[in-house]
């Protein structure tokens, strides 16, 4: 099957970030799939456009996050595989196992209190845990400032 | 989105950021979330969700309302 450019970075990306837990640079993606960094940058930019990837602010060759994955640490690790991937906010740090079909912990915490609240993926389900999650942000804008969401 | 204990701990971070108080979902809706959002994420197929999908997602795991429009300009008046 030939791939179109823009789905080869994407799934560059995706297994990348799945084989080391660490997000590519569009130099490393274009050395990947052999394409010119410049192109690869350019793919980048029209991710965005379809809402499936971040590139870092002011550094568009470098990637904040491709959901469910986040390309810097944040305060919603995942631990699965031997290890520790970094999500976005509470609904990719679930989303992170459901992408690689994994189990998972959680080692997340109370985001007022910081009392430790670690969420777990077992057999293909979320295990039960005293918890809520809050939007502060409608459906209607989350990509006005997706970081912020 | 964030997590919390209990919902008296998402109040007493509303009122620490000054932002009103918008919809909890439980654990069990998140997950379901996750899994119909990311499952193929890996794959060459996979794709956001288009706003009318995402409408059909949240009302398939009870999210309903302006809220979950994707394509809502009433959120703050309903809410």
């Amino acid at each position: 099957m030939s791939l179109d450019l823009d789905t080869s970075v994407k799934l560059a990306i995706y297994t990348t970030i799945a084989e080391t837990a660490a997000a590519p640079t569009a130099v490393a993606v274009a050395q990947r799939i052999g394409a010119a960094p410049q192109q690869v940058e350019a793919a980048f930019t029209r991710l965005y456009e379809k809402r499936l990837l971040v590139p870092e602010p002011g550094h568009p060759s470098r990637i904040r996050m491709a959901p469910p994955f986040s390309g810097v640490p944040t305060a919603f690790p995942v631990e699965t595989r031997g290890k520790r991937y970094y999500a976005n906010c509470a609904w990719d740090a679930l989303g992170i196992p459901a992408a690689l079909h994994e189990d998972a912990v959680i080692p997340a915490a109370d985001a007022f209190t910081g009392e430790r609240l670690t969420l777990e993926v077992k057999a293909g389900r979320a295990v039960p845990q005293e918890c809520v999650i809050h939007f502060a942000v409608p459906a209607a804008r989350w990509w006005e400032d997706i970081i912020y969401t | 989105m964030l997590l919390f204990r209990s919902e008296e701990t998402v109040d007493h971070w509303c009122q620490a950021h000054r932002v009103p108080r918008r919809p909890l979902i439980t654990l069990g809706q998140l997950w379901q979330l996750a899994v119909i959002w990311y499952a193929n994420r890996l794959t060459a197929e996979s794709r956001r969700p288009a706003a009318d999908e995402m409408a059909s997602v949240f009302a398939a795991v009870g999210l309903e309302g302006p809220f979950w429009d994707p394509q809502a300009d009433t959120w703050r008046s309903a809410i």
